[in-house]
């Protein structure tokens, strides 16, 4: 009844999306639209006009001009400073407007042109005193602000009668200051815009990825090359831009200069900046999130205004919201990667029925024997790694290596060892072509091809993404065997696509179908997956009708067939399951049946904990990987199996001592070749009663060497 | 209220008594692999325990009492049922516990019937130890399970090892202590008595009023019997490491209950006295043989470990057999000649070190 309860509750119920979707870098920003999304349906609860067209092209002109704003001090911030001088920054552009404007008379283009002039060039002066002078950009912005403010107010005590006293009616600048485009203000217009683009140049420009970089660690960003000085202080220049732009617009809708214009702006663009999840240290942050912050501080301070708030209690409202948003942050980017390795691990429910015996003196095909004893030994402690072996028609043998070589061995006693082909991954499953192409499954990087004289190519790195996945899955992290048929179509096994090769006991662990069936056409060079949700899928080989390929699935302790052609295509049948081991590679034996390596053997305890995902859970997080509860991959065997699903024999070394871990195994002229991926060797294990003339490139092609 | 709040927040985080820290193997108790480097004496089926009287070494084989003098081995009597405890009495007595549920005191080690029986509330009697006022101490290992059956107590928790007095003169068993994780193992020093207490990883000292002391806390091993040592202080067995997946193991009382309703004993996430044997038995992460080796700081699922301890009861100096060796589940050590003889109950051997070789630290 429990154990029910407990197999629907993780069957229907996503655990590891938690994991995924937190290690995605759009929860950064989901979390500040939530909060815009609770705060403006609280808003329209309470107050009555709140969503009526004219409140909504209201907020949206403010939002317009402090949005400029804040593009800038975003900027700033994901640069690694701060801009405090904003606030005056834009009462002197203001004044600059408005005098050039009704002093001087100056036409509007000419106007807006000078206007941003001006706002660049006093943000130069941060920019040249923080970029290039190396200042503390606190203190510096902070010094700006005081200087300017001050300019500010003895430029207002001579001119504020005059600009006053003007009544400007030309129509563009108010088009600019009050004008709509289909309902929607100029300004909101124009910030859509510039946000676009602020958005692709941050995100797609290289200047974009130099700001990110160098807020992200000056030193590499130095160290790198990138011009950091003069990034800096032209982001310091933009900042002052977009404070004219939002300026502009401020001055051509109420056209004024009084004297506490900009006051206190700085710690409204600033709260939303940080509520917007832009972090203070730098590095991080995005349009979006400087959209969706001041979206946010915009609406509680008009709220709390319609409310009849009083001025001091908006400040003191802004300011919470600054210190919670600021602590936040702080402890989010601390710990996010620990929460995130927290929560990641979801082990999912994995019941499996008793293994058939192996037990000595208790029968069956499993029953355990010596006759792995006397394996020879190829390569003893000059090769690591060989997950596969295969041999060509001319007798040689080619195994991988850890060091992401494929090397080979040369006949008749395989003394001789050369480096054949260097790829830089772990290489896995291998596989000729018709054409004497090698293919190879390597961990973490894909399927590559070695031509015969040695050169690697890539065959395919990437299928097409799932809709569903939270993860992008469109990546290959693991492949790891695979065969070819007659039309040249590669069906590889991805194990997970959750985790990368070296955490394959994280894999284990969570006991969940996260592994998939490539296919990859050779003809077109299009990869498509064609089987998902499979229980660490390994050995992949091609049946004997040349429509079905047969695959094991390691953890799920079975073999599957699934036809890619003819009447059943689509469909997935179980050849064998229940195994007492994991099953590995696959492949052909000279009798027309196949070889199956079982990697490890199960053993009760961890097939108890299967059915436990609360136990491997609690596990994960608190005992260190090395004293998990592994698969026991230090004893397998070989077995040879039909399509039927029955085992013919089975092939064990009781001792292991010789050739610890058998994931593959091949069988040539006689031979049986071992490979283990764990292991600094290769086995050689002479077959009785094989046809000693079997070669499978010969067989598999039709060609006899 | 609160404790039980503070508690099951430690449970939900890992904390406090939920924490599976396990110390390290440091200070004296750094690693060696001097275990394996000691000659095998004997080798037997089921060696359970070791003593001497001065001359020649008794071992207890499973039922049967087998003198060493030398290097002839010769099977002085055997019993109905195994021995599970031994001990050389002076003047040329001989106590021995059968099957943790009785025990017998011999005049000598040829007399036919014993001279005094103990069975009354005996259970799982696992050491026995002269006491210097003429009567034996004994340490009774758990009132629920057998003396075999110590994984099945360790994974419920056993709390309830006793030790107690056994007076030949009277026929009277005094209970000195109870309540204890598994008491195995006792010696009698300065009037007090140093009892190993295993489940609760610590030696303790029980004065003659009872009181008990703590003398060895947060021991890395499941500590077993004691025996004196020349030059004062005392040799420490220990039949099985601590892991952290055991200590995970014991904090998770639903997956506890299935593995010992499911699951065959031998293949329980528990210490036991030998591993390696079947591909059954748990792995963990550092077992899997990378190149062909599997490493000596693997999480030992058996291991081998005797602690000299000098008169103060603290550890001078340790000998080991890692998780790669093979001389596991120490579980008696005496000193006999020049040697230090020792029951490796993994591989059913007598082993045996010269102390000459173990160094200053072993010897003072």
């Amino acid at each position: 009844m429990r154990e029910t309860l407990t197999r629907l509750r993780y069957r229907y119920w996503p655990d590891h999306l938690l994991g995924e979707i937190l290690s995605k870098r759009w929860t950064e920003t989901a979390i500040p639209v939530i909060l815009l999304l609770i705060v403006g349906f609280a808003l329209s609860r309470s107050l009555e006009h709140f969503l009526s067209p004219a409140s909504l092209a209201d907020t949206a002109r403010q939002a317009g001009e402090i949005g400029f704003i804040g593009l800038g001090m975003a900027l700033v911030v994901i640069v690694g400073g701060i801009d405090l001088s904003v606030g005056s920054i834009f009462a002197l552009s203001d004044f600059c407007a408005l005098y050039l404007l009704d002093v001087l008379n100056w036409p509007v283009p000419a106007v807006v042109v000078v206007t941003m002039i001006v706002g660049g060039l006093l943000g130069a002066v941060n920019g040249v005193l923080i970029g290039y002078l190396r200042l503390r950009a606190f203190i510096t912005t902070l010094i700006t602000l005081i200087i300017y403010r001050s300019a500010y107010d003895l430029l207002i005590q001579r001119y504020s009668n005059a600009i006053a006293s003007a009544f400007p009616d030309i129509p563009s600048w108010d088009f600019i200051g009050g004008g709509t485009v289909l309902g929607i203000p100029s300004v909101a217009l124009v910030y859509i815009v510039i946000a676009i683009f602020g958005h692709i140049f941050l995100t797609r420009l290289r200047p974009g990825w130099h700001i990110t970089a160098i807020g992200g660690s000056r030193r590499s960003a130095y160290n790198s090359g990138i011009p950091v000085r003069r990034t800096i202080a032209l982001c310091y220049v933009a900042s002052g831009v977009l404070t004219s732009i939002g300026a502009l617009f401020f001055a051509a809708r109420l056209g004024t200069v009084g004297g506490d214009i900009g006051v206190g702006l700085e710690v409204i663009v600033l709260t939303a900046t940080v509520l917007g999840g832009i972090t203070l240290g730098g590095g991080k942050g995005s349009v979006v999130k400087s959209m969706v912050g001041v979206l946010i501080v915009l609406l509680v301070t008009n709220g709390l205004t319609a409310m009849n708030a009083r001025g001091g209690v908006n400040r003191m409202a802004l300011a919470s919201i600054l210190l919670v948003a600021a602590m936040v942050d702080i402890r989010w980017q601390k710990n996010r990667t620990r929460i995130i390795s927290k929560v990641y691990v979801a082990p999912t429910y994995h019941a499996l029925p008793p293994p058939p015996p192996t037990e000595i003196g208790k029968g069956g095909p499993f029953e355990q024997n010596d006759r792995l004893r006397d394996v020879s030994l190829i390569g003893l402690g000059r090769i690591e790694a060989p997950e596969d072996v295969i041999l060509d028609r001319n007798d040689v043998l080619y195994a991988g290596s850890r060091h992401g070589d494929i090397v080979r061995f040369f006949p008749p006693d395989y003394e001789r060892m050369e480096v054949f082909a260097h790829i830089g991954g772990q290489p896995l499953g291998m596989a000729f072509d018709k054409e004497d192409n090698l293919y190879v499954c390597i961990g973490g990087m894909g399927l590559y091809r070695i031509k015969p004289d040695g050169t690697v190519e890539k065959a395919t790195d990437e299928t097409n993404r799932s809709i569903y996945s939270v993860n992008d899955d469109s990546r290959l992290r693991l492949a790891d065997d695979l065969d070819i048929t007659d039309d040249g179509l590669i069906f590889f096994s991805e194990a997970t696509v959750r985790y990368e090769m070296d955490e394959w006991p994280v894999d284990g662990l969570e006991a969940r179908g996260n592994g998939r069936i490539i296919c990859y056409d050779t003809k077109t060079g299009t990869t498509h997956t064609a089987l998902r949700g499979l229980k660490f899928p390994n050995g992949v080989a091609v049946a004997s009708d040349g429509q079905s390929i047969l695959f094991a699935e390691t953890f799920g302790c079975s073999i599957k067939r699934y036809w890619f052609a003819g009447p059943k295509k689509g469909a997935v049948e179980i050849v064998m399951d229940n195994l007492p081991g994991y099953p590995d590679n696959i492949n052909l034996a000279s009798d027309g049946n196949y070889w199956l390596a079982l990697v490890g053997m199960r053993s009760p305890s961890l097939d108890l904990a299967w059915k436990m995902p609360g136990f491997r859970r609690r596990m994960a997080k608190r005992v260190p990987v090395d004293e998990w509860l592994f698969p026991n991959i230090n004893t397998g065997c070989v077995v040879k199996f039909n399509e039927q699903g029955k085992i013919l024999e089975s092939f064990w070394d009781l001792k292991g001592l010789n050739h610890p871990m058998i994931t593959s195994m091949r069988e040539h002229r006689g031979y049986l070749y071992l490979g283990g991926i764990a292991n600094n060797r290769i086995g050689r294990f002479k077959l009785d009663n094989a046809d000693p003339n079997f070669v499978q490139y010969d067989k598999r092609w039709g060609k006899s060497s | 209220m609160i404790a039980a709040i503070s508690e099951f927040a430690n449970r939900l985080l890992g904390r406090g008594e939920a924490a599976i820290t396990v110390p390290s193997f440091d200070g004296a108790l750094k690693p060696n692999q001097a275990l394996e480097q000691a000659d095998i004496l004997f080798e037997c089926e089921a060696p359970e325990d070791v003593a001497t009287d001065g001359t020649s070494l008794l071992i207890a084989d499973g039922v049967r009492l087998i003198r060493l003098s030398g290097n002839s081995a010769t099977t002085v009597r055997t019993f109905e049922r195994p021995i599970s405890a031994l001990a050389c009495l002076p003047h040329g007595g001989l106590a021995v516990a059968l099957g943790g549920t009785e025990v017998r005191l011999y005049d000598n080690t040829a007399a036919e019937t014993p001279a005094t029986a103990f069975s009354q509330g005996l259970h799982a009697v696992n050491a026995l130890a002269p006491a210097a006022d003429g009567t034996l101490i004994a340490t009774d290992g758990s009132s629920l399970r057998g003396v075999d059956d110590w994984a099945r107590d360790l994974m419920e928790l056993g709390r309830n090892g006793r030790v107690l007095r056994l007076d030949p003169k009277t026929g009277a068993v005094t209970q000195l202590a109870g309540g204890l994780g598994y008491a195995f193992g006792t010696v009698a020093s300065d009037g007090d008595l140093l009892v190993s207490e295993s489940w609760r990883h610590r030696v303790i000292s029980i004065a003659p009023d009872g009181s008990r002391k703590d003398l060895l806390r947060h021991l890395p091993v499941y500590p077993s019997r004691l025996s004196p040592a020349r030059g004062g202080g005392f040799w420490l067995t220990a039949f099985a490491a601590r892991t952290q997946l055991v200590e995970f193991v014991l904090r998770e009382p639903a997956y506890r209950r299935r593995m010992i309703a499911e699951i065959a004993p031998e293949f329980w996430v528990a210490p036991r006295l030998r591993s390696g044997d079947s591909f059954k038995e748990p792995l963990q992460g550092a077992h899997i043989k990378t190149m062909g080796v599997m490493k000596p700081w693997a999480p030992p699922r058996s291991y081998g470990l005797v602690i000299r301890l000098g008169a103060d009861g603290l550890p001078r100096t340790s000998l080991h057999s890692r998780a790669d060796g093979v001389n596991h589940g120490i579980a008696a050590a005496v000193e006999f000649g020049g040697d230090l003889v020792m029951i490796a109950k993994g591989p059913g051997r007598i082993i045996k070190l010269p102390l000459a070789s173990l160094g200053e630290e072993a010897r003072a």
